[in-house]
């Protein structure tokens, strides 16, 4: 076993640019669902919308990148506002099941294979990333963090997504100590009560659905700037319950849940994943793998770290709603 | 993180639709070649095959196809090429870059014609993608045989009513325990469709391995095993949070987190793979004349209309059924009157659940036993018991048939995007939701 290896894979995989994209999808949940009460079971959709409204009009269609970001932030807004007029003035469970199905209609629109010509279908898009590249002021070789080696371009869409993260979060901080902010909690504490006092409900919950939104297309658009390729199946229904289980590890309603949240799941995910990875592995000089085929082998090992973060969401609902840094006050679990 | 291994099984089961012009394309290049793009000198080759995919009675077949001219035009040249006896052919380009390869749909054999699934033209670019060796690039084309294209659509429509008519049943079995539990609890279980689909992997077990029973006597095994595991849920969990007084949000979170870890243990003990029973596979059709069907396909309609009239009769008639539907009109009333209402949802689990075991293993049989099979039926659930009304089951049974329909009637309609076929299901639901968002039969202050 190389610890060194393990360990450092794991730290860097919890600060990754694919951890950036994380926090700011689950960022944008946080708003939903944290601060506002707004079962979103869709997120992964609107991260879909901003990963493809990028590389659709980049590869398809020779766009310059500012206009492609531009588009990120106007289909992004129309998507919540898709989502949230028929279902905002409804209880809450309509709003989970017209969001979660939105996301799979986006999702199996992807991967059609009809709609290929235009989304790549099951391979996806690539070639998408150019731009970004191109200001990358880091040597290609990048460096080398204790065992772990990072590529230049890996390198600077962390330094730009820590700067993209620190903003986003600063700024949902700001906006949700500010009098708006206030009634996005009043309404998840008693909608009533909110509504009683003259504000119009439906008005808020759509801002904080467009803003959440667009929050989590930027994370889906790191998301794929990382991988350099945009692909249907990351983004399932799973991609959006991962989101909740970070939410509820940092804490509920906090601006730094989502990045708390995110560095513990993905450290412990890929911790599980890469030590199971090296103790199923067989070389041609050691073929006897350190754990029994019998118990896992190097075909299903990557399966237990789904088990274990799906039996960690139930878990920690069940324990510790609030999360391991929240507020018991704030946990937003009565949402009707 | 390195997902798409678990993805790609997920994504089997969903590509995998059946329709009469069911042609598969692209989605099984990708797995073939996989190694890096990287070339040393600058001319390349692009490799185009081109495969006929055949419909016969074993399947699709896949047939190479000779003699068909490919050009390839792009940056430095225009170069063109005849696919030789394996349906392949090579095209030489002296300089790497992007190209547009064209099938030249004259140059097909008669009986073969374009398909309208897959393009004829496919756009290469040796920086991006999938490369075989270093400076070699693939591209494949998929035709289709001319004589389908005869068939009447309307000819089409009685059989693709009577898939629809299969379809609709297997899923208001799966559903009626969804809304009941709904019903009576007003709690969302995400983890409905691994109840579904233990029903159908046990069934699995008993019948491929250990005692390798008849499948008819496998399934009683499989309905318990679904019935068990939603009444311990019930005890072992959901009542205990329930006095706890955890709200219906938490429950449904800590039910999604169930469901995930569930369905990977499946996925970790079962494999990935789509596999079927011993019996009732590949057995003729009976003709109908405008339809035809299998005998194992009669068998689950008959079994299920006995099974959701029996349970509506249940429903209506029996004292434990009028108990039922009494808490789930009115919990707190239902209890003054002397209903033990822990009981009765406890009932209603078990009850619930064997009904979405039999649906399990119906559609086990029905289109293999796969690891996330009820997982994919979750969301037409969803749909039909939202359709129909929450918390009503008799809205459940007549959401399971408008989604069953729709969703078998978007083959017919569109014939070349059968993959989207639960596209026509879930735009149902959210049309409905916007016109009577309380559903055909649901009551209108369960909406705001």
């Amino acid at each position: 076993m190389k610890w060194d290896l393990i360990l450092s894979n794991s730290l860097y995989t919890a600060v990754s640019a694919n951890a950036v994209a994380y926090i700011l999808v689950a960022s944008g949940l946080n708003v939903h669902f944290g601060y506002t009460g707004l079962l979103n079971f869709g997120q992964a959709g609107f991260a879909a919308v901003g990963a493809y409204s990028l590389s659709i009009p980049i590869n398809r269609f020779d766009w310059p990148w500012p206009l492609a970001m531009l588009l990120v932030m106007v289909l992004s807004v129309v998507l919540a506002l898709l989502l949230g007029i028929p279902t905002l003035r409804l209880r809450s469970d309509y709003l989970a099941i017209v969001t979660i199905a939105v996301a799979e209609i986006i999702r199996l629109f992807l991967n059609s294979v009809r709609f290929t010509w235009l989304t790549g279908g099951n391979d996806g898009l690539q070639g998408f990333t150019r731009f970004m590249e191109n200001i990358n002021p880091f040597p290609d070789d990048g460096v080398t963090l204790w065992a772990q080696k990072v590529d230049g371009y890996r390198l600077w869409l962390l330094v730009t997504g820590w700067v993209l993260v620190a903003v986003v979060s600063t700024g949902i901080w700001a906006l949700m100590r500010s009098p708006w902010g206030r009634v996005l909690k009043s309404i998840r504490e008693d909608e009533d009560a909110a509504r009683s006092l003259g504000k119009n409900i439906f008005a808020f919950k759509m801002q904080s659905l467009i803003i959440g939104g667009f929050v989590g297309a930027l994370g889906g658009m790191w998301l794929v700037l990382d991988k350099q390729s945009s692909q249907p199946q990351d983004f399932s229904t799973t991609f959006t319950f991962f989101c909740y289980t970070i939410i509820i590890l940092g804490g509920v309603a906090r601006a730094k849940g989502p990045i708390i949240g995110t560095m513990i799941f993905l450290f412990v995910i890929q911790f599980v994943d890469i030590t199971l990875q090296q103790a199923t592995r067989t070389t041609p000089q050691d073929p006897t793998p350190l754990l029994p085929t019998w118990l896992v082998d190097d075909n299903n090992f990557s399966q237990i770290r789904f088990i274990v973060a799906g039996f960690a969401l139930a878990a920690l609902v069940v324990v510790r709603p609030q999360g391991i840094f929240g507020d018991k006050r704030e946990q937003a679990f009565d949402v009707r | 993180m390195g997902r798409q291994a678990e993805h790609r099984n997920s994504r089997r089961g969903r590509v995998a639709v059946r329709g009469f012009l069911a042609l598969v394309g692209l989605s099984f290049v990708a797995p073939l070649f996989s190694s890096p793009a990287s070339a040393a000198t600058d001319d390349g080759e692009i490799v185009a095959i081109v495969t006929e995919q055949r419909e016969t009675e074993d399947g699709v077949q896949k047939i190479p196809v000779a003699g068909v001219r490919i050009t390839a035009v792009g940056t430095a040249a225009s170069i063109e090429g005849v696919t030789d006896s394996s349906g392949t052919a090579s095209l030489k380009v002296p300089k790497q870059g992007s190209y547009k390869v064209t099938l030249d749909v004259a140059s097909l054999p008669a009986g073969v014609e374009a398909s309208p699934e897959s393009p004829t033209t496919i756009d290469v670019n040796f920086s991006t993608g999938v490369t075989i060796g270093s400076g070699a690039k693939s591209v494949r084309f998929f035709v289709g045989d001319a004589r389908r294209a005869v068939i009447n659509r309307w000819e089409l429509l009685p059989q693709t009513l009577i898939n629809g008519i299969k379809y609709s049943l297997i899923i208001a079995m799966c559903a009626i325990g969804l809304s009941l539990i709904y019903g009576t609890t007003g709690f969302t279980n995400f983890a409905h469709g691994e109840i579904v689909t233990i029903g159908a992997l046990v069934t699995f077990a008993l019948n491929q391995n250990g005692p390798r029973i008849h499948v008819l006597l496998a399934a009683p095994f499989g309905v318990a095993a679904s019935a068990l595991m939603a009444g311990g849920f019930e005890r072992q969990i959901w009542r205990p949070l329930r006095r706890r007084g955890t709200s219906l949000t938490s429950m449904t979170i800590v039910s999604i987190g169930l469901a995930i870890g569930i369905r990977y243990v499946y996925l970790f003990f079962f494999g990935g793979r789509n596999r079927r029973y011993r019996q009732f596979v590949g057995d003729p059709e009976i003709d109908f004349g405008p339809f035809g069907i299998t005998p194992r396909d009669i068998g689950i309609m008959v079994i299920s209309v006995i099974v959701v009239v029996g349970v509506s009769l249940f429903l209506m008639r029996a004292r434990l059924g009028k108990a039922i539907r009494a808490v789930a009109d009115n919990p707190d009333l239902a209890s003054t009157t002397g209903i033990n209402t822990n009981r009765i949802i406890l009932t209603v689990w078990l009850i619930g659940g064997g009904l979405a075991g039999l649906g399990g293993v119906m559609l086990g049989a029905a289109s293999g036993v796969q690891w996330d099979l009820g997982n994919i039926l979750l969301l037409l659930m969803f749909a039909a018991i939202t359709v129909g009304g929450l918390g009503n089951p008799f809205g459940a049974l007549l959401g399971a048939f408008v989604i069953g329909m729709f969703t078998e009637l978007w083959t017919w309609v569109f014939p070349n995007v059968v993959e989207l076929k639960t596209l026509g299901a879930l735009i149902t639901l959210v049309v409905i939701l916007l016109v009577r968002p309380q559903g055909f039969l649901g009551k209108k202050e369960r909406i705001g």
